[in-house]
Parts: C-alpha cells; sequence; structure tokens
C-alpha cells in the first residue's frame, strides 16, 4: 500500500516571490521554516525549473521524461533544503545539478518514466516550456538556408550525426561543419526573430 | 548578454545542443548554466530551435524510418509516382503524412542520388539534397510531405539523379500537384 504523498511543496500555492533573493538566502529561508518559507520554496523553484527542464530535454530527449525530471528534482531539492541538507547554501544550483544528473541517470537506466505520485503538484507547469516553434515558419526558415547548411543540420539534428561523420559524409573538414552549424542555427534564430518582431 | 560576466558562447551552445562535445566540456558549460539564468535563458533560445529541428520529420526517409513512422502511430498516405507523370495529388486533412513513392527508376548500381524539389516553373529549389537517401531494391526515392509545406506554392516538380560508379546518370522528373486539405 502506497503511503499518502507528501504535503505539496509551498510553490504552488502561493504566487508572492521574494525572485531577487540571492540562492543561499532562499535556502536558508525554506530550513528555517518561517512564515516566509513557502514562498522561498516557489522562489527555488521557479529559478530552477527551467533549468532542469532543460538538462532533461537534453539528456532524456523527451519533453514528457523532462518534466517528470523536473518534478523529481525539486521535490528531492526542496526536502533537503528542508531538511537541512544542503550545506553550501551558496552552490545550491550544483546540488540541483547533482541532483539532475543522478536523477536523470536513474531514468536512463530504467528506461522508465518515473511518473509523479498521485495528489502530488505539477511542479513543472505550462510557464515553464521552452518556446513553441512554429512548423511553417521553420519551413520558411529553413527553406532560406544554403542547401549545403540545410543538409547538416538535418544530419545534426534528424540523424543524430556527428561532425565527423557529416563531415566524411558531406567531404567537408570537421571544423567546417561545426561553424556551418553555427552560422546556420544563428540564422535560423534571426528569422525566427524578425517574424516574432514583425508579429508584435 | 546581461547579467553574465563570462557567457556562454553561442557556438558552445549549439555545440551543446548538438550532443556533440567531449564529457568534460559538456559538464563545464551545466556547471555554469545551471548557476547562471541569462545564460540558461540563452541557452533555451538554442534548444527551441534545435528541438525543433529533432521533431520534423526530413523530406526524404528511408525504408526503415518510414517503418519507424508507421510503427509509431502515424497515418501515412501513399502516392506512387512514375518517371515523367504529372498529377493532382490530395492530402487529405485525416492524414499526417503524404508519401511519394517516386520509383520506375534503376537503383541497383546507383552510389549517389541526388534530389532536387522545386516550384514548377521556377528554377529555385525548395529542397536539395546531394546525398539522397533512397531505396535500392524497389528502385524509389520516398519523399514525404507534411501539412505545413502547404507554405510552398502547391505545384512542384521532384527531380531524381542517380549516378553509378561509372559516372553514368539517370534523370527522372516527378510533377506534383499537391491539393492541401482546407
Amino acid at each position: 500500500m502506497r503511503s499518502a504523498p507528501e504535503p505539496a511543496a509551498a510553490c504552488y500555492r502561493t504566487r508572492v516571490l521574494p525572485d531577487e533573493l540571492a540562492d543561499d538566502e532562499l535556502v536558508r529561508r525554506i530550513a528555517g521554516g518561517g512564515l516566509d518559507a513557502g514562498q522561498a520554496e516557489e522562489a527555488l523553484c521557479r529559478r530552477f525549473a527551467p533549468r532542469i527542464r532543460l538538462y532533461g530535454l537534453r539528456h532524456l530527449r523527451d519533453e514528457d521524461r523532462a518534466r517528470d525530471l523536473v518534478q523529481t528534482v525539486l521535490l528531492g531539492v526542496i526536502e533537503a533544503c528542508r531538511a537541512g541538507r544542503v550545506q553550501e547554501a551558496d552552490k545550491v544550483d550544483r546540488y540541483v545539478l547533482g541532483t539532475c544528473r543522478n536523477a536523470a541517470g536513474r531514468m536512463r537506466e530504467t528506461e522508465a518514466r518515473t511518473r509523479p505520485l498521485e495528489g502530488e503538484p505539477d511542479i513543472a507547469g505550462p510557464a515553464d516550456t521552452i518556446e513553441v516553434i512554429d512548423r511553417r515558419r521553420l519551413t520558411r526558415c529553413l527553406a532560406e538556408l544554403e542547401s549545403r547548411a540545410a543538409r547538416v543540420l538535418m544530419l545534426s539534428f534528424q540523424e543524430e550525426r556527428t561532425a565527423e561523420e557529416i563531415a566524411a559524409q558531406l567531404a567537408m573538414a570537421p571544423g567546417n561543419v561545426r561553424v556551418v552549424r553555427h552560422r546556420a542555427l544563428a540564422a535560423l534564430r534571426r528569422c525566427f526573430d524578425r517574424a516574432e518582431e514583425a508579429r508584435s | 548578454m546581461s547579467g553574465c560576466r563570462e557567457p556562454v558562447s553561442w557556438e558552445a551552445l549549439v555545440d551543446y545542443w548538438s550532443r556533440d562535445l567531449p564529457a568534460a566540456e559538456q559538464e563545464a558549460i551545466e556547471n555554469h548554466l545551471f548557476g547562471c539564468a541569462a545564460c540558461s535563458a540563452a541557452s533555451a533560445g538554442v534548444a527551441a530551435i534545435t528541438e525543433a529541428l529533432r521533431s520534423e520529420i526530413p523530406p526524404l526517409l528511408t525504408r526503415e524510418a518510414l517503418a519507424v513512422l508507421r510503427a509509431g502511430g502515424l497515418r501515412i498516405v501513399e502516392n506512387r509516382m512514375a518517371p515523367g507523370e504529372r498529377k493532382q495529388v490530395p492530402f487529405p486533412a485525416t492524414a499526417d503524412l503524404l508519401l511519394h513513392r517516386l520509383g520506375g527508376l534503376d537503383l541497383s548500381r546507383a552510389s549517389r542520388v541526388r534530389f532536387t524539389l522545386r516550384v514548377e516553373g521556377s528554377d529555385q529549389p525548395i529542397v536539395e539534397i546531394d546525398d539522397a537517401p533512397f531505396d535500392r531494391e524497389s528502385g524509389a526515392v520516398l519523399l514525404a510531405c507534411q501539412h505545413h509545406f502547404d507554405v510552398f506554392p502547391p505545384d512542384t516538380v521532384a527531380e531524381v539523379r542517380a549516378r553509378d560508379d561509372s559516372g553514368a546518370e539517370t534523370v527522372a522528373e516527378y510533377t506534383i500537384l499537391h491539393q492541401y486539405a482546407g
């Protein structure tokens, strides 16, 4: 029989956030358990959720699993802060990253999603999602690239080839592949930003 | 970049999201990103594009990639075409992918296939791939169209140039007049 879930971390219950506080001050307030501990938890969650989400996307290659990672890591970090287990409060970012690496490693090993328990708060809410790229715009922006640059991007991100593999396939130097990739992505970024500016 | 004295460069962030960095460099970047809101935001700006690219279906598919998409539940409508053919092809709203089998080719000895898709009546290519994947066994190139390709004019010409080891080249053209739903 599963035990009842822990009380929801306060990060999801209140909306007033001391976002201007430094990391170490937030950790101390959470550990102190005072009246403002809940707000400190919320601020810490808001600060690190996007970074954990990105780490999850990068290493777990899946948006749902990245959201699960946010949930798992933040609950672990908040519990550690409450229990005073974060020894170096000014290095809580390293603590979060270490927790991320461990949790992501476990998720990869088991190849199973660590689904949140029923009743737990949804830490990785919609506000944490990264920018949604419009597919039509992406298609247009890709068509503006030179064919070789578009091909390098396709091989890099759709076929997951390394610069060395792409270099061998396209008869280029690996360093040149990286340069083409840097510039092509910068061109895509500019193309998207132009579209955003035009819209606003 | 504001708020960071030693920001991670665009190039390093691209390499990071390309998953093409030595482990030590990757760890160093992550150490920085977790402690830096400004660089983390910049990283998100790169990730938005790289992950969008990863989720895209490439315009040309191998037989194996097509099987994976089918297994994943994608609704695929097929259109078989012969060299020189010109026809209207509806793309129903109920399908996720319109797969053109550009067949009738002898690719048994092909060493390299060059593919170009352009708007009919124009020399401007929409897609140009020098080392296109092809299905040697069935003698076909598999062109995968998606609904968001409707940003381009619907009348297109696909050109397949197959070269063998002796340097001999065969060229086939297929004129596809897409009829997008809605």
